[in-house]
């Protein structure tokens, strides 16, 4: 116990020592990054990255290639520099393929400053992490995280050490004891296996002899197997729960839960066609063209990200697209036979039911599973208790209808033919 | 009032054959073999107790085994880079042209699945026609179609064969020998150009146009009488009076569909209602679809049609021309009337004549002057561009080609080895050009003996445009990529004449800078809308400098080759496969004869009476020979055809079109004759029996209407005093008690007017159908059993006429003198979705119930085939399946094929083996249309919906729509008083409603 809270001690120490050291060297312009940091955020992420090209080129060492005059008139308006006929700022467009860089008008030199700061600062600690220990702040908070685990991890071997030896102590108290008592203990083993044996065959022969017992637990077991074999039988070819593994580990909680991307992003034909559809590597690209997830690999592409650039045959380095395209083959999940036919639009967009009322809470799902059991049984009673959404106008034809609803009455999908053979099996 | 009139479907069912009588008694044609199991011998059979327990171990153990079989997964394959037009699950449709005429096509994410009319070009010429629906299957013939350019048979290259022709069209070029490009006619402006383009790079090129039908008697007819060698349009809405004399203009004669759209509204329902119809004389041999059509029918022999056409030219005028008709009293008193009636209708009358003949088209042209045709009804300014083949220019090409003037033949869309008269010449005139090259997309006959092909693709993967009438152009644009390494024709000859340019480039800029210079309309205006019209040119007046003189003379002499002993033959193009084009296309193979209703087969028409006399009999084979050539041939009893003339179908027999279409028929090109470089399509033949025997496929005596009345004809005059004449309803007489309650549709009720007097019976709703249903082709075996699938059937039922008198006892038509003058009426007969539906009661497994908006729906997976809806069904409409079309190899040439597999339409399910199917009424058509209006959240419009059947039909004899909806077309359609329902007496109240038949006879 002393042990850990002097280790504590000494960690805050040593933590606290970190900061200062790191907070004097930003010290010199504080108020600068802090803004600039904040405007590199909201500006400039979406085409550039400090170490990286993205979009636009990486932007370490740009005021070591140009003087901090030229890149605030380059930030403010670079096409009419570039209108302008300013040599560097012609190479440099046509070194990034004629991209154009928005113009920022609405920055004031302060401002721009301050991103420049800010760009510089990164550079700096982007240079000083490969360094090792050569730079002071990064360095000593790394080595005391290093020395703590160290250290944690001696006193785990220590006590672990300490149990084992008593452990065995124990035992060996307890084995002790055991050899002194055999003899009783043996001798009232005996007995109690006697006593068993003989009430099990007494209860055996009092089962055999009444014959009712015997009819009846033999019903009780036929009818516990029927039930079981028709609830089997039930569910020949009803996949619920069925979570196939899929080609790409996409997780719908991070798009759909914590980045609360709208379903329709993606399934966009759910709205206006039969088909769902799954998305073509083409979306995925809208958003992971940027997003590498990097930070989650040490500043290396996701694994599971890479596997949509081959699927369009990406190269993150070249920013080019290749000739070689791969579609993504993904395991289906909901799968309907095919005398059955199913429109997403007419749900979604005419009925107004939420994804989640079939698909299950689909935003909380690391790995997508079917949620529905997708019989006929389950459309019917959905059919049978869903009213119908009849603000609209098509349904003011439904003469039936309106009378209905001037009573006052419910109509549901069932009242207006939703359950008749024909409206899904043609 | 009931009329007691008899109809008959075939001869058997009017002579109550004893095999029809027998076949007539079971609901299926082959009964199932209850009795051979349940006699004696079957009864007394023993199965050893072993033998039993073992059968039943076995059987128990397969069955389990068969079912644990692991769920299959299911990949799910997105785009990488999905188009932006494309939703998958929605179509997309675009304008494309097929025959010059407009259509749109349905591609489903990526594929084409329909051709469906263009509703833009109403009016104008729209894809309506069994030919251009079925085009799409075409495309997926793959297993018949070239993958690759060929030189001697092997594949090569496009490269190596562009060096190979390059190299031939430079030698032909500097040996100053010709270069010959024969082809059907074109009139593709692109096409055209591209050709153009050609000729300046290889300046000896000529282009000889050359049709297997020809109508260059037409041209030059014209071109003698009014010095205008063109094919005149013909405006059938504006004639009152039609007389046609052989030509099936409203069938396969020039324009059939563009004329049936103008002919029917003078005819239809409501015209009717407007007090107004045509009347329609039709003289001809053979029974034609249009002569079924027609109100007054006379048959006469081939030799005899000049002759009329002077008769009424002698009528019509007062003159006495040589050559008039004698011997045919019927016709001599027809002709009268009918010259009393042109003349009554000057301006508003039409005389066409069929005959591929310049002095029969001459006098046609004169009497067509004498009644006013000319700039009403006839129009030489707006000319028809479809037919512009010429045989004086063919047979230049051969003289030059024997006489070794000829370095390099190519050949676009033309099959000469397979349709000229002549193949023999062809063939020594072939094997004397140096290099010879086919761009067509198989192996055909031609094609198959050059040295090399360099296949073109189909038009749904490929840019043009065609302009089948003056001042129409319509767009040809892809709907999918070139499936195999094919390469459009143009563009080979673009890519061989040196001119680097993209075919759609191309086309965009002849677009640009020819057609569309001047218009307001862009590029992409057309691209949507599928055709420019640049309006009609105001008619010139001609005057007639025609010899009719010296026409009717040579008539007369024409007339005397044919007459004499033996059989006067007459060539005619099927209506389906047409002039053999369409040969492998199995769902034209499958579509029966619109009047013999023969499938899979051409065949000999002879008139019931010839066939007594010469010792013919049910399913007998006849020797064919004339014009040095003969064939084995089956005999059809054809009621309507002239006595002493056959008629047999061209376009059969062909052996390089691929598996569907080879040896089906005969090839009867031979017996047509080049004569004066008009080629001839009559010829004297002999006829003699041969001792085999082969069974035609036909449709039409599949079922029997057991001397029920179910057609309800009228005259014209009868309808003007009581437009309720004859209609017969039941309800007006009857009270009637019914077991069931009302059945309510508080929705929609989707319901039929049939229009009797609109339908002419050609069959492209029944291709549209297929198509759009996913309905197997069986095979002629299969027909042969009476299992065609077809949910849309025409029934067409004969009635016999003589000297004005309808014979209406069975006695009186036994004792006719001849089966010549015979009236038929086409009843397009599908699914009623009877609100009383008698299937539905005696379902076992409720597979097929009816719906809240009036359908009878039809589960396929409850149906575990009884097939006790079937025999309950009084209208014989419902399908078994008896195989699995899809998934079987005895159907591998038409359905069982990966690649024709293609074509179905995903919204509607495959039906599998042992399951009853029907017409749904569209019913997914009826769902989507439902639903779009849903998702824009408005009332439902009269029209949104349209049905395969309904939507092809150019004469628009199907009425489609919600009766709920007093002011749909349907609702006031069915209000007419000429609406009778089929079979109302045993009150199964159907839904759909047909209209009398009226017909504008002289009688009246």
């Amino acid at each position: 116990m002393r042990n850990i809270s002097s280790l504590l001690g000494k960690l805050a120490k040593t933590m606290s020592v970190g900061m200062m050291l790191l907070f004097a060297v930003t010290m010199s312009n504080a108020q600068d990054v802090k803004e600039g940091q904040t405007l590199f955020k909201s500006k400039c992420t979406t085409c550039h990255s400090v170490t990286k090209k993205v979009v636009g080129p990486a932007l370490a060492g740009m005021t070591e290639r140009h003087d901090e005059e030229w890149l605030v008139k380059w930030i403010k308006n670079s096409q009419a520099m570039i209108a302008a006929g300013d040599p560097t700022a012609v190479q440099l467009f046509e070194e990034n393929n004629n991209l154009v860089m928005t113009a920022f008008t609405d920055l004031s030199d302060d401002q721009i400053k301050n991103i420049i700061a800010y760009v510089k600062d990164e550079e700096a600690k982007a240079a000083e992490a490969p360094a090792g220990g050569g730079a002071e702040a990064g360095a000593a908070q790394s080595d005391d995280a290093n020395t703590f685990m160290i250290i944690g991890l001696i006193a785990i071997v220590v006590l672990a050490v300490v149990v084992i030896v008593v452990l065995n102590r124990v035992i060996r108290t307890l084995e002790k004891v055991i050899a002194n008592n055999q003899a009783a203990i043996e001798a009232a083993q005996a007995r109690n296996e006697t006593v068993a044996e003989n009430r099990f065959a007494k209860f055996a022969q009092a089962f055999v002899k009444n014959k009712k017992l015997v009819g009846f637990s033999v019903l009780m077991l036929v009818a516990f197997l029927a039930v079981a074999g028709w609830n089997t039988l039930w569910n020949v070819g009803v996949h619920q729960g069925y979570e196939p593994v899929q080609p790409i580990k996409f997780s719908h909680q991070i798009h759909a839960g914590v980045n609360q991307i709208e379903c329709q992003y993606c399934h966009g034909g759910a709205f206006k066609s039969k088909n769902a559809s799954i998305p073509s590597a083409n979306v995925c690209m809208n958003c992971h063209n940027t997003v590498t997830a990097s930070e989650h690999y040490d500043g290396e592409l996701s694994p599971e990200i890479a596997k949509i650039y081959r699927a369009v045959d990406y190269n993150p380095d070249t920013r080019a697209y290749g000739n070689n395209p791969k579609p993504i083959q993904w395991v289906r999940i909901h799968n309907l036979p095919d005398f059955a036919y199913f429109n997403h639009s007419q749900h979604v967009t005419v009925a107004g039911v939420e994804c989640q009322t079939c698909h299950g809470p689909v935003e909380t799902m690391e790995e997508v599973y079917q949620y529905s059991p997708l019989t006929m049984k389950w459309c019917i009673d959905c059919h049978r208790t869903t009213e119908v959404n009849t603000d609209n106008a098509y349904y003011d034809q439904l003469i039936e209808a309106h009378e209905k609803l001037k009573k006052g009455e419910k109509m549901t999908a069932a009242m207006i033919g939703g359950l008749e053979c024909g409206k899904c099996h043609y | 009032m009931d009329s007691n009139k008899k109809y008959w479907k075939g001869l058997e069912e009017l002579q109550q054959t004893p095999a029809f009588v027998e076949k007539s008694k079971g609901e299926f044609a082959e009964p199932i073999p209850v009795e051979d199991v349940l006699n004696e011998a079957g009864l007394s059979t023993k199965t050893p107790r072993r033998d039993f327990l073992k059968a039943l171990g076995f059987g128990l153990g397969a069955v389990t085994l068969a079912a644990c079989n692991r769920t299959p997964v299911h990949k799910a394959v997105p785009y990488v880079i999905k188009p932006e037009e494309v939703t998958p699950g929605i179509p997309n449709y675009y304008a494309s042209s097929f025959n010059g005429q407009s259509v749109l096509i349905r591609t489903r994410e990526g594929r084409p699945i329909l051709v469906e009319a263009n509703p833009n070009a109403v009016g104008l010429v729209q894809g309506t026609e069994s030919a251009t629906v079925s085009s799409v299957l075409d495309l997926y013939d793959m297993t018949n179609k070239l993958q690759n350019p060929q030189i001697a048979g092997k594949d090569v290259e496009w490269s190596k064969l562009d060096t190979t022709v390059k190299q031939a069209l430079v030698k032909a070029s500097n040996s100053g020998k010709q270069i010959t490009l024969v082809s059907r006619t074109i009139n593709s402006p692109s096409t055209l150009q591209a050709i153009a383009k050609f000729k300046e790079s290889f300046p000896n090129t000529n282009l000889v146009q050359f049709d297997a039908i020809s109508y260059s008697g037409i041209r030059k007819a014209n071109e003698q009488s009014f010095g205008r060698a063109v094919i005149p349009a013909y405006n059938f809405e504006n004639a009152l009076v039609v007389l046609s004399v052989g030509a099936d203009f409203l069938g396969t004669w020039l324009d059939g569909e563009e004329h049936t759209q103008d002919y029917i509204k003078n005819r239809n329902y409501k015209s009717l209602e407007g007090g107004k119809m045509s009347r329609h004389i039709q003289f001809e041999s053979g029974m034609s679809m249009t002569g079924t059509n027609a109100d007054v029918r006379i048959a006469v022999k081939p030799s005899e049609e000049g002759a009329v056409l002077v008769s009424l030219y002698n009528e019509v005028t007062g003159s006495s021309l040589p050559g008039a008709l004698t011997g045919n009293q019927r016709a001599a008193t027809a002709i009268k009337l009918a010259a009393q009636e042109l003349l009554k209708n000057r301006g508003k009358a039409v005389v066409v004549a069929g005959a591929n003949n310049v002095d029969a088209q001459i006098l046609a042209n004169a009497i067509n002057v004498a009644i006013g045709a000319y700039g009403t009804v006839i129009d030489l300014d707006n000319f028809s561009k479809k037919y512009q083949g010429s045989e004086d220019a063919f047979a230049t090409f051969l003289a030059d080609a024997n006489a070794g003037r000829v370095g390099v033949a190519m050949f676009l869309n033309s099959n000469p080895l397979y349709d000229y008269a002549d193949t023999k010449v062809v063939k020594d005139a072939l094997s004397k050009v140096d290099f010879t090259l086919s761009f067509a997309d198989r192996a055909d006959e031609t094609a198959s003996e050059l040295k090399a092909i360099a296949p073109t693709s189909n038009y749904l993967e490929s840019w043009g445009d065609e302009s089948s009438r003056e001042g129409y152009y319509t767009i040809v644009q892809p709907t999918i990529n070139p499936v195999f390494n094919t390469r459009q024709a143009e563009q080979s000859l673009l890519v061989w004449s040196g001119n680097i340019i993209n075919i759609f480039d191309f086309v965009k800029n002849v677009w640009e800078t020819q057609i569309l210079a001047g218009s307001a309309k862009k590029w992409k205006d057309v691209l949507q809308t599928g055709f420019e019209y640049k309006g009609k040119l105001t008619a010139n007046a001609y005057t007639f400098t025609g010899n009719v003189q010296g026409a009717a003379t040579n008539l007369q002499a024409y007339a005397k080759t044919l007459a004499g002993e033996g059989f006067e033959l007459s060539l005619y193009e099927s209506a389906a496969i047409r002039d053999g084009r369409f040969a492998n296309n199995a769902f034209l193979q499958e579509l029966p004869d619109p009047v013999s209703k023969v499938t899979w087969d051409n065949y000999v028409a002879l008139n019931p009476k010839d066939i007594e006399a010469l010792g013919l009999g049910e399913n007998s084979v006849v020797t064919v020979e004339g014009n040095n050539y003969s064939v084995e041939l089956p005999v059809l009893a054809q009621p309507g055809q002239a006595l002493g003339s056959a008629s047999v179908a061209v376009g059969y027999g062909r052996t390089k079109v691929g598996k569907a279409g080879n040896n089906v028929g005969v090839n009867a090109y031979p017996f047509a004759t080049v004569k004066n470089g008009v080629t001839q399509t009559a010829a004297k033949v002999k006829i003699s029996k041969v001792s085999r025997t082969y069974e035609l496929a036909q449709t039409q005596t599949h079922h029997t209407i057991e001397g029920r009345n179910i057609i309800r004809e009228t005259t014209f005059a009868k309808y003007l005093k009581n437009p309720a004449s004859e209609s017969g309803r039941f309800a007006d007489s009857h009270k009637s008690y019914d077991l069931w309650n009302k059945f309510e549709s508080p929705g929609h009720k989707w319901v039929m007017a049939v229009d009797l007097n609109a339908c002419t019976g050609c069959g492209a709703c029944i291709v549209a159908c297929n198509i759009e249903n996913n309905i197997p082709v069986v095979g002629r075996d299969e027909v042969r059993r009476r299992r065609e699938m077809h949910w849309l059937r025409i029934d067409r039922y004969y009635t016999i006429e003589e000297d004005g008198v309808d014979y209406t006892k069975e006695d009186d038509i036994a004792n006719l003198n001849d089966f010549q003058n015979v009236k038929v009426v086409h009843q397009p007969m599908m699914c009623q979705h009877c609100d009383h539906a008698p299937c539905e009661t005696v379902c076992p497994v409720l597979a097929t119930v009816h719906s809240s908006e009036g359908l009878n729906h039809m589960a396929y997976n409850r149906c575990f085939g009884t097939r006790y809806c079937a025999n309950n069904c009084p209208y014989k409409v419902r399908r078994f399946n008896w195989f699995n079309y899809w998934n079987d190899s005895r159907f591998d040439n038409y359905l069982n094929n990966e690649f024709t597999q293609l074509v179905l339409n995903p919204d509607v399910t495959t039906r599998s083996r042992g399951v009853m199917e029907k017409c749904s009424m569209c019913i997914q058509r009826i769902q989507a249309g439902k639903l779009q209006a849903k998702i824009e959240g408005r009332p439902l419009k009269d029209g949104d919906i349209k049905l395969a059947c309904s939507g092809v039909c150019s004469a628009n004899a199907m009425i489609f729509g919600d009766a709920n909806d007093p002011n749909s077309e349907v609702s006031k359609a069915l209000r007419s008083e000429r609406i009778y329902y089929v079979l109302e007496e045993i009150n199964v109240q159907p839904n759909i409603g047909y209209m009398t038949k009226v017909r504008n006879s002289f009688e009246a």
